[in-house]
Parts: C-alpha cells; structure tokens; sequence
C-alpha cells in the first residue's frame, strides 16, 4: 500500500493502494467514478481513455503510482448533466451515442482535441484525432458530425466564429 | 375475427400532424451517456462484494476424469469452489435445446465450457484459486470442420450426432428449370466467424436479497428467459428470481443467450448474502462468448435471355461450434432468405446446423441471411452482366410485391418496399455519377467500382414459438407517466420510441415519460430485444396500453367532477374540456384521488404479433409475416498492388415502415454499415484445432472511425398495416446487402471476384492474380 496523491477533476485527491493498481481500477473502485470503462484493458480501444495534463490517455495502460502530482481529467470532470460542455451537448443532438459505453472514452478524446484546435475541423482531421476510440454502434459518422459541430459552438460561444 | 385479422385493420397513421413520432429526437438517454453518469450494471459496486471467476475447459474436446478442488478450496480469501456436484437443477443451457451444461461434469466439448466457479475476497485471490483447481483430461479427437463433422468417420459430440438440425423449403422443380435455362452460374461461398465485439462485455452480479430473493444484473437480451433458464439451473420458482437486464453496452444478439447469469446465481447461493461480481476480460469474452455462424453456401442459379430468374439452389452448412444456442434457428432463418426478396418459381434449399468444437456460435445481428445473401445478390449481377442488363433493373424484374408470392411460396401481405428502394437507388447521386467518380481515384494504381445489392430480413419470431408484446403505463405521484416494456435497451435507442409513442398518445411532453425496460419486477414479459422486433413490438403494445390509461383518467376525472368523460381529454398531464381545452384537473390531483381510493394507477396491456396461417413444412419456422427491406449502394477504391480496399461511400436505403425516429433510423442505417464493412472486408475469429488464435481486439480489427466512408441514408417508407403507426423493424436489414454490394464493387473496380470472406488483401490480390493469370507476371 502507498499513498499517492493527485489531482481529480480539479480537486486534490489521496488515495491508499497499490502503487501497480491500474489508474483506470483506482477511478473506478476508489473514487466511484464509473464513466472510465474497461472494454480491452490493453490499450486497444479507448474507452478508459482520461485527460492526463492535457493529452488524451488510455487509463488502463497507467499505474496509479505514475500520476502521483499530475492532474486527471475523467468524462465526469468535462461535464455533468446539469453543466455539460458544449462537446457533450453535440453528442447528444446529433445521436453520437448509442449504447454509450464507448461514449466517455470518445468524449474525452474530443475534447482533448479540440482544446489544441482554433478552427473547425476536417473529416481527415478528425479521423487522425479519434483514431484510437472504438465504437461498435454508431458507424462514426454522426460523431464526427458532433465534433464539427461541437466545434462550431464552443467558437460561437467565445465569440471567435 | 382472429387476432390476426384484427391487427390489419389499423387505420394508416400520418407522420405529418404528429408532435413526436416520425420525427429527428434526440435519445433520452442521452445526457447521461454523454457524462458517463449512467450506471450500467458492470459500472454498480457494493462494499461488501465478492469477485467470481469462471474455469474454462483446457481443451476443446475431452473427457474429464476427475477435478480436484481442495487447493483452491484451502486458499485464503477463497469463499467458495463450485463444480457440476453443486448444481441443485439441471445442468443445462440453450435458448432452443438446453444442451450446453452449466458446469462440465465428464465431458468438455470447445474451450468456451465452464468447468468449475470461484468466489473470493479480490481479483487476484479468485485468478490465483481457479489456477490451483486441477483438472484432469484425457484428449478427444477435434472436430474442426462442419463438413467432416457429417461424416460418419467425426467422433459423435452429442448423442444424436452432429447434424442438430437439417432444414429444407422446397417450390416447384428446380431440375427442369435448371434443364431449360438459358444460363446456369454455381458457386461456393464461405463465411467469416464474426464477433459482436460490444465494448461492454459480459459481466454483471448476483445476490441474495434480505427477503430471500435472488436477484442477477446482468445485461441481457430477454430478461424473462433468462430468469427461466436460471431457474430450471437452481430448481427453484422463476418468482423467485428479479432479473434486471438493461441497459447493455452493446448486444447484438451476442446477449441474447445466458452468458454469466447463471454462474452468478450459483455463486451468489454460496457468498452468505455478499454480492458476487464477475466481468469477463475481453480475452475470456473472444473465448467464451456467441459468434455468428461461419458458413459454406454453395448456390446455383438459373435465368432466362430476359433477367428472369428461373431456378435457385442453396445448400448451406453452418458450424455452430459445440453447442446449439439459437443455431437451428439461424439456419432456418438463412433457408427462408436465401433466395433473396425475389420471386424465384423453382426453388431448392437445405440448410444444416452442424456440432464442431470451435466453440460457440449463436444469436448475431443478420442472423443467418448475412451469409446467404452473398450467393443469390452476385448471382444476380453475373447474370446481369451476362445479358448486358442494369443491375438494377434485373433487380426489379425479379423482386416480388405486395400481394405476390415470394420464393418460398408464400404471398407476402404485409408492406413491400424493395422496388421502391431499388428506383431511389437508381437515381442516387452515387450510381447516376458512378463514372465520374470510378475515373477519380486517388492513386493511379487504384481501381474503384460502384456496385447495389438488395436484401431483406425478417420481423419477429416466425411460425414455431410464441411472440407476444406487452406494455404498462402507470401514473405516477408527481403527475409523470411511466412505460414500462420488455424488450432491452441495448444502444438501439428503442426506449426513446417507446417514449415518443407514449408522449404522443397522452398528448404530453416526451419529458414527461419516463420509460423502463428489462426487469422481470418492472416489466411484462414482451419477448426478447432480438428479430428486429423491438420497435414493432413496443409501440404496438404501448399503443394498445395508452387507451386503457386515457380511459382511467377522463374516467377518475368524470368522476371527480361530474362531467361526462366523453367531454374530457388529455393534455400536458393535465385532464383537460374537450370544447374549450380548459384545464379541470392535474395528473397529480387524479393521482392523490386514486391513491385515497385505493385504485390502482397503472394499466397494461398485451397483443399477439400476426403471424403467417400456414408453415412451410420442414423449414423450422418460415415464412414470416413481416420483412424489412434496405438497398444499398457503394463505393469501394481497392489498392492494386497490395489488393487493401477501403469502402469510400455507401448509401442506405431501408425501408422499416414509417420512420419512428429518423435520428435511431440513421444510427442503424449507419452503424449497420460499418459492421458490414467489417464482416466483410476484415473480421474473422480465428479458430485452430479447437483454439482460439484470435485473443483481444488487438489481433481482431473491426472497423475505426478512419474506415468510416460517407454514408447517406434515404428512407422509403412503405408502411406496415399491421402497426399502428406503420412501422416494421430495422436493426439486422441494415447490415446486410451492404456484404454482397462491397464484393460486386471490389469486382466492378478489379474483375476479381472474392467468394470467401473476409475479403482480406491476401485474398482480393490473389483473386486479381488468378484474373491476370494467362498475363506473364515479372521475373519473380
């Protein structure tokens, strides 16, 4: 057992494990935040991925013990219901989520994504970006049309479309 | 009248005055998808919990002499090791023919079988027990191919043989059809064993409640099926038993079967009340779980100088691994569609449910006409470009109506979209510009081809087992309304219809409903989330429940007021004047009245899905009353020098009836798309000798967001009389006639033509060699 300490969602946590834990076992079983889910546990498909800094990040290729002091940003820590960011709200209206499972992993590599971006992106550009996140409902296409459209908001919202 | 007759006499709904059905909205479930608050049933967590873990057979054929426990029995943090010895019920599973057991006892048959269940404190105690169980086998013979598995020389894996089922529809003479043809093409076609590969694999809990109750949370397909098949597992009364099934990660039929519910019932009998948790690794998923039916068609066709198809042939052989699950009931659906929506006067089809021990295949998404429809749909187009004839148009010519008999003999009633389908994809952008875009690509050694083919699947259950919808709707405290239907929420979006037609029949906003599915306490028993039945099935039956809740209403109202309840509607959860729309009474206001009176506030209802009069003898079910059909168009560009393709374009064209939610249509349509692109291009479980090649989703691709083409979607709306509103279903069509179209547009572009898929490089490259073959190769 080791007491490691981070940053969750822009709150100070220390937890008591295993340093070797997966950092995606300690979201889910430590601190209950189940939007992180386990789909392969190697990295293949995305749907555990977090913000580690600002990089989009499979959490179930990090042990805990590597993120002591970083700052982890989970889908929870993007939005919740009743203060969703705009990349969350596109998701919604344009149907780019079906059974869901894959959804947080995807939302969270948007919004990495569109954080280092100052316009609205291409297919290609996104293709590039999303290329890690698997989803086996929706075809895709319809999250692309999100993050589009995503994109489009968050300009028009800081004014800079 | 019959029930039957009764259901064709629903007036034709229009979409145009409707407030919510037939229109673009957004899934209800939504928000809490997005934000990754909703709990699925893997997500849930108890603090005392245990960990379950499963032992799976170390062979894919042997007997078991002995198991020895102790060690892992003596292990601390173990709590309990189960074997065949403490099953206190059958030891036996399988939608269609239980023969699956539970746990081993003297026999393992693929490496999917279950042999011993452990519970302990953690993971890792629980991974570390199952290793210290010892089994002791002795090595069969492997049975690896469905065609040796019919011979008399394969060991037998179950007592009647291998053959479970050998199904046949036979229509007029196929030997003088084939005998004056003026063509005759006949071809092999195999299979791949694709995987469902949700994100969400099987996983889920049990546990006992205080009052005695069992309770499993485990992502399912048809909660009340599987509380049976748990129950006859334990020997104790269904009633016994809670089942929540929904919401599932992902299902495609690959949930439909028990998957860990009943291991997590033993287990839970043995943890002294501590919830047991088992979630399978996606390494114990590629293992263990249902795939679809690898397949090997062999098809002759016969036609005419003109176009029309005069004769069809089909001999089919499905392995569905060491058990049946729902095989016999995909090959009899593979039968039925295996001469395409088409009207063929001679026909001759057999199909075989074969036992092999390449593990378990069942229930997928298509089920069964995925790999028939290749044979006829390129068959097709070999004899159009024979007689120089549009592919389209030979479609046309061939199709049957409304009203006309089909190729296994019946006459279709219900709605009939195909022709339409095929006009919409005679003048989409795609095919009227297809040589402009066939003369763009975007190398010069690549090669692209434009290509249609057309397919069909069936609604519902078929002749030989019951299918029933059922709906509740109660009134609740705060003046809400809550639907309550069977059918799963799977990722289809099917609860966001069911709200949509409850918000529409009581005359309120869709956020006024809440909707509850899967869960033998909450929901009637409304069949399965399978057969692309749901949406049928669920409006249907909310439509025949909402009546019965407007009749209680204006009825408590009439009461409370002294107004005749002929003069009292409903609108915004208020009763309202049917002269001047003045509100007389809230929802909540009725409810606290009821409540005082005692007077239940909830109503339900049910209705039997029609169903064909007469069966095709043999056939295992056929025909169906209800299809759904779907065109599709595509673009593929393939890569000459390494024959790697990729699909550029597609456009859909389904026709499921009216639209119920042209946002769900869409995500169908498209997610349809990219399974089919996968099976077809792609995805194969690999199984040698029994085991297992392919182990995570690493070494099995399905498609990415970068092999997402551009997909349209154009709906034909050919609506079904026998819904209220029209509807047919759409979950399975979706992916289908997009498999023969990629492989006739990989030929439009190459001349090669791939008759196994998946259509891998290796295989697109060698087809092209073998067409150039009498052209030198260079020096190597």
């Amino acid at each position: 057992m080791k007491k490691i300490q981070f940053h969750l969602n822009g709150k100070k946590e220390t937890v008591h494990c295993p340093p070797a834990k997966t950092l995606l076992e300690v979201l889910r079983e430590d601190m209950g935040l189940t939007g992180s889910k386990e789909c392969c546990g190697k990295g293949e498909c995305g749907s555990c991925s977090v913000l580690i800094g600002d990089e989009a990040i499979c959490s179930c290729l990090i042990l805990v013990g590597q993120v002591e002091n970083e700052s982890i940003v989970t889908v929870e820590g993007i939005g919740l219901q009743d203060n969703m960011d705009v990349v969350q709200e596109a998701f919604i209206k344009e149907g780019a989520t079906q059974c869901g499972y894959c959804t947080p992993g995807i939302i969270v590599a948007a919004k990495s994504f569109l954080k280092d971006i100052e316009h609205v992106p291409t297919v290609e550009e996104i293709k590039t970006a999303l290329g890690g996140n698997l989803c086996r409902c929706t075809g895709y296409q319809k999250i692309i049309t999100a993050i589009q459209s995503a994109a489009r908001n968050k300009f028009a919202l800081s004014g800079e479309a | 009248m019959s029930i039957g007759e009764k259901a064709n006499t629903h007036k034709e709904y229009s979409n145009e005055r409707n407030q919510w059905i037939g229109k673009r909205i957004a899934r209800i479930d939504g928000p809490e998808k997005v934000t990754g608050e909703l709990k699925y049933m893997t997500d849930e967590n108890y603090s005392n919990m245990v960990w379950g873990k499963v032992l799976r057979a170390e062979y894919p054929h042997a007997k078991i002499k002995n198991i020895e426990t102790e060690k892992a029995e003596s292990l601390p943090g173990v709590i309990c090791v189960l074997t065949y010895k403490d099953i206190p019920g059958f030891n036996g599973f399988g939608i269609v023919t239980p023969d699956q057991p539970v746990l081993c006892e003297d026999v393992v048959r693929c490496t999917a079988d279950a042999v011993a269940l452990v519970a302990a404190e953690t993971s890792e105690i629980a991974d570390e027990a199952i290793n210290l169980i010892h089994v002791d086998y002795e090595p069969l013979k492997v049975v690896t191919d469905a065609e040796y598995a019919m011979t008399g020389e394969a060991p037998y894996l179950h007592p009647d043989g291998n053959i479970h089922s050998h199904v046949k529809i036979n229509n007029g003479d196929v030997d003088q059809a084939f005998k004056h043809a003026d063509y005759i093409f006949e071809n092999t076609y195999y299979s791949p064993r694709q995987m469902h590969a949700f994100i969400e694999t099987e996983g889920g809990w049990g546990l006992v409640e205080e009052d005695g109750t069992l309770k499993i949370q485990c992502p399912g397909q048809y909660a009340y099926r599987d509380r049976l098949q748990i129950s006859r597992t334990l020997g104790i009364n269904p009633e016994r038993i809670h089942v929540i099934s929904s919401p599932n990660g992902g299902g495609f039929g690959g949930k439909d079967e028990i998957t860990v519910q009943i291991y997590l019932a033993l287990l839970a009998l043995h943890t002294e009340g501590r919830p047991v948790k088992i979630h399978l690794t996606r390494e114990e998923s590629v293992q263990a779980g249902m795939k679809r039916h690898p397949f090997k068609v062999q098809v002759k066709t016969a036609a005419n100088k003109d176009g029309v198809i005069t004769a069809n042939q089909v001999r089919a052989v499905a392995d569905t691994g060491a058990f049946a699950s729902l095989g016999p009931a995909v090959i009899s659906l593979a039968v039925e569609h295996a001469c395409g929506p088409y009207k063929i006067p001679n026909v001759d089809i057999e199909g075989f449910c074969v036992y092999t021990n390449n593990g378990i295949a069942g229930a997928f998404r298509g089920f069964g006409v995925n790999q028939v429809c290749v044979g006829i749909e390129t068959h097709i187009d070999m004899i159009a470009e024979q007689i120089n004839m549009d592919p389209i148009e030979i479609r046309k010519k061939n199709v049957y109506h409304q009203g006309e008999k089909s190729s296994v003999g019946h006459i279709v009633k219900s709605s009939v979209g195909t022709h339409e389908t095929l006009e919409k994809a005679q003048n989409c952008e795609l095919w009227t510009n297809q040589n402009i875009y066939k003369s763009q690509p975007s190398e010069p050694w690549k090669k692209r081809g434009v290509a249609v083919s057309t397919s069909f699947h069936a609604v519902g259950m078929g002749l030989d087992k019951p299918d029933y919808g059922a709906a509740s709707i109660e009134l609740l405290h705060d003046g809400r309304l809550k639907v309550a239907v069977g059918p799963e929420e799977i990722g289809t979006g099917n609860g966001t219809v069911y709200a949509q037609v409850c918000a529409e029949l009581l005359h309120c906003d869709m956020a006024d409903i809440s909707v509850v599915q899967g869960d033998t306490s909450e929901t009637l028993d409304s069949g399965t989330i399978s057969a692309s039945r749901s949406t049928y099935t669920g409006s249907r039956a909310i439509a025949t429940t909402a009546p019965l809740m407007i009749e209680l209403l204006t009825g408590t109202a009439s009461e409370m007021l002294n107004i005749p309840a002929k003069d009292i509607d409903v609108e915004d959860c208020n009763v309202i004047h049917k002269k001047d729309h003045s509100i007389l009474l809230s929802f909540t206001e009725l409810y606290d009245y009821l409540s005082i009176n005692k007077t239940s506030t909830k109503v339900n209802s049910q209705f039997y899905l029609p169903k064909e009069k007469e069966a095709i003898k043999g056939s295992g079910g056929a025909p169906h009353h209800i299809y759904g059909y779907q065109t599709n168009v595509v673009m593929v560009e393939v890569d000459t020098l390494t024959g790697e393709t990729d699909v550029l374009r597609v456009v859909s064209i389904p026709d499921c009836g009216r639209v119920m939610n042209l946002q769900g249509l869409e995500g169908q349509t498209e997610g349809g798309a990219i399974m089919g692109i996968g099976y077809t291009l792609y995805e194969d479980v690999i199984i040698e000798e029994g085991y297992h090649k392919t182990s995570n989703l690493g070494d099995y691709i399905i498609p990415t967001i970068r092999e997402t083409p551009e997909i349209e979607t154009i709906p034909v709306e050919a609506p079904e009389p026998s819904n209220p509103f029209g509807a047919k279903g759409i979950g399975e069509v979706v992916m289908i006639p997009i498999i023969p179209a990629i492989m006739s547009a990989i030929y439009d572009a190459t001349g090669a033509r791939v008759k196994h898929l998946p259509a891998t490089p290796e295989r697109i490259f060698n087809a092209m060699k073998s067409t150039t073959s009498s052209v030198p190769m260079s020096s190597r």
